[in-house]
């Protein structure tokens, strides 16, 4: 492998962006549908 | 149009643009992973970049938009304005939170420390706090005309805080120079890479504008029920 | 409504809460005792062999003075409260701004008295090498001054009237310090290794620029904050 070892970080940052934008959309979604 | 009718189209418009921007992320996330090259000296973790500058743009954009129709609100009065003030708080509020984690996920790779107090990161930071200072307050005040003023005048005072933190960091560095780590080339991104940022930028973008727009509809949905419930008990 | 009567008035105010404070003394009083406490405890946490007192001195005085501030700020307006003297105030004739001033006056003698009692103890009880240099860190001291109360007094006015007004104080005031009181720390140890100006210039210009903006935008944003 020419590049350094670090994808473990890479999985990380995707996963926890991921997460935190899904949680808030649904988050939102959620809280709509209950009030509108 | 009532005002409840209005209140739904902005939440569709807005469930649309998110969702949109959601299916449009799914396609950042395969094309950043499986079609853009690996850089050769920085390796996957470089990739992060795709992520948390676009995070961090949407948490900056936020919190540009709370301060400024803060002062527009003191000026105008209008309650609307309040509405997308804290709306823009607190999606502001969720994209920092990425944006913070996936910073220090990034930096220990790439630059050998979780954390720098650099201007950029320490601002960013600031941005954090101060956005939670606002929505706190907000939480604190229930007469919904003073919560409007008084959130106003926090985000007056926010926005005119930050250029004072950037250059206080800024001052400490100069006159305390520390040796720079390698930085990765963020302005000279090779074609591929350009575009899978810019095509991040525009989803990012495109979800604050839907989740802010969702965010101002259910505050009016939850005013709305409050209001009715108010009458109910009169 | 001149000149005069604007200063007349936010003189007024400030003497009055001063008066009132001076009745007390709790404030002050506490400020004096937490003073001390930081002196003895900055001196006591450190490795002797590591850390010399010049090099902790600029911070253990700077979160002196930045808590007796705090302290400080909200009995201002706490004391407004529990008296309903701001309606009376604002039946006067004063423009709305002089009650702002007038606050912020009372405040800044608060916070200076801690500061003309706290800087010659930490001179005592630290061996701090000061003659010269006397003047300087005293315009530092009332740059940097102006600035956090001047944001403080802003907000404790609206943070008097929530719950959890204490905690909210310095919850939302702490960005607000970052600035001037690292300006502050900075040059104050500058001063007291003796470096000339042109090492002071730029964190002097940073508490001036901060001083000014925020002074102005303060008082115009002072308005905004009365419930009618």
């Amino acid at each position: 492998m020419q590049y350094p070892d670090n994808g473990a970080y890479m999985v990380a940052a995707y996963v926890v962006t991921a997460v935190v934008v899904v949680a808030y959309a649904a988050w939102l979604w959620y809280r709509i549908q209950k009030n509108r | 149009m009532s005002r409840y009718d209005r209140a739904a189209s902005i939440a569709r418009t807005g469930t649309w643009l998110s969702g949109i921007a959601l299916v449009g992320l799914v396609g950042v996330y395969i094309r950043a992973l499986a079609f853009t090259p690996i850089e050769r000296f920085q390796g996957p973790a470089q990739k992060i970049y795709y992520i948390h500058v676009p995070t961090a743009w949407a948490a900056l954009m936020a919190f540009s938009v709370t301060g400024i129709v803060s002062l527009l609100y003191l000026w105008l009065r209008d309650r609307k304005l309040d509405v997308v003030a804290a709306s823009s708080a607190e999606v502001g509020l969720a994209f920092s939170v990425a944006m913070l984690t996936t910073g220090p996920i990034w930096g220990k790779p790439i630059w050998g420390t979780w954390w720098s107090w650099d201007a950029r990161l320490t601002s960013t930071l600031f941005i954090f706090l101060l956005f939670i200072g606002y929505l706190v307050l907000r939480n604190a005040l229930g007469d919904p005309e003073q919560r409007a003023r008084y959130s106003a005048v926090l985000g007056t005072l926010a926005i005119v805080l930050v250029p004072f933190i950037h250059m206080t960091v800024y001052l400490f560095r100069t006159l305390h120079p520390r040796p720079i780590i390698a930085k990765p080339g963020a302005p000279s991104l090779p074609g591929e890479m350009l575009v899978t940022f810019f095509l991040s930028l525009a989803v990012f973008t495109v979800l604050y504008i839907g989740f802010v727009m969702q965010r101002y509809a259910l505050t009016v949905f939850e005013d709305i029920r409050e209001e009715e419930a108010a009458h109910a008990v009169s | 409504m001149g000149d005069a009567q604007f200063w007349r008035a936010a003189f007024a105010l400030a003497g009055k809460d001063l008066r009132i404070e001076w009745r007390t003394k709790t404030a002050f009083a506490s400020s004096l005792v937490f003073a001390v406490l930081v002196l003895a405890v900055f001196y006591f946490m450190r490795d002797p062999t590591i850390v010399t007192l010049v090099d902790i001195a600029p911070g253990a005085l700077w979160v002196t003075i930045t808590f007796a501030a705090m302290l400080g700020l909200n009995r201002a307006f706490l004391l407004e409260q529990e008296n309903h003297s701001l309606d009376g105030l604002l039946l006067t004739p004063a423009p709305r701004t002089a009650i702002f001033v007038g606050k912020l006056l009372g405040n800044l003698v608060f916070v200076f008295t801690v500061e003309l009692v706290s800087l010659p103890l930490f001179i005592l009880f630290y061996d701090l090498p000061l003659g010269r240099e006397l003047p300087t860190l005293t315009l530092v001291m009332v740059l940097a001054t102006v600035a956090f109360v001047t944001v403080g007094t802003l907000l404790s006015s609206m943070v008097v009237r929530t719950r959890f007004a204490e905690l909210m104080l310095p919850v939302l005031l702490l960005p607000f310090l970052v600035p001037p009181v690292v300006g502050a720390v900075q040059l104050t140890a500058r001063i007291l290794a003796s470096r000339p100006l042109s090492e002071l210039s730029g964190w002097l210009k940073l508490l001036v620029s901060f001083d000014v903006v925020f002074l102005v935008l303060c008082v115009l944003l002072f308005e905004a904050t009365l419930d009618e």
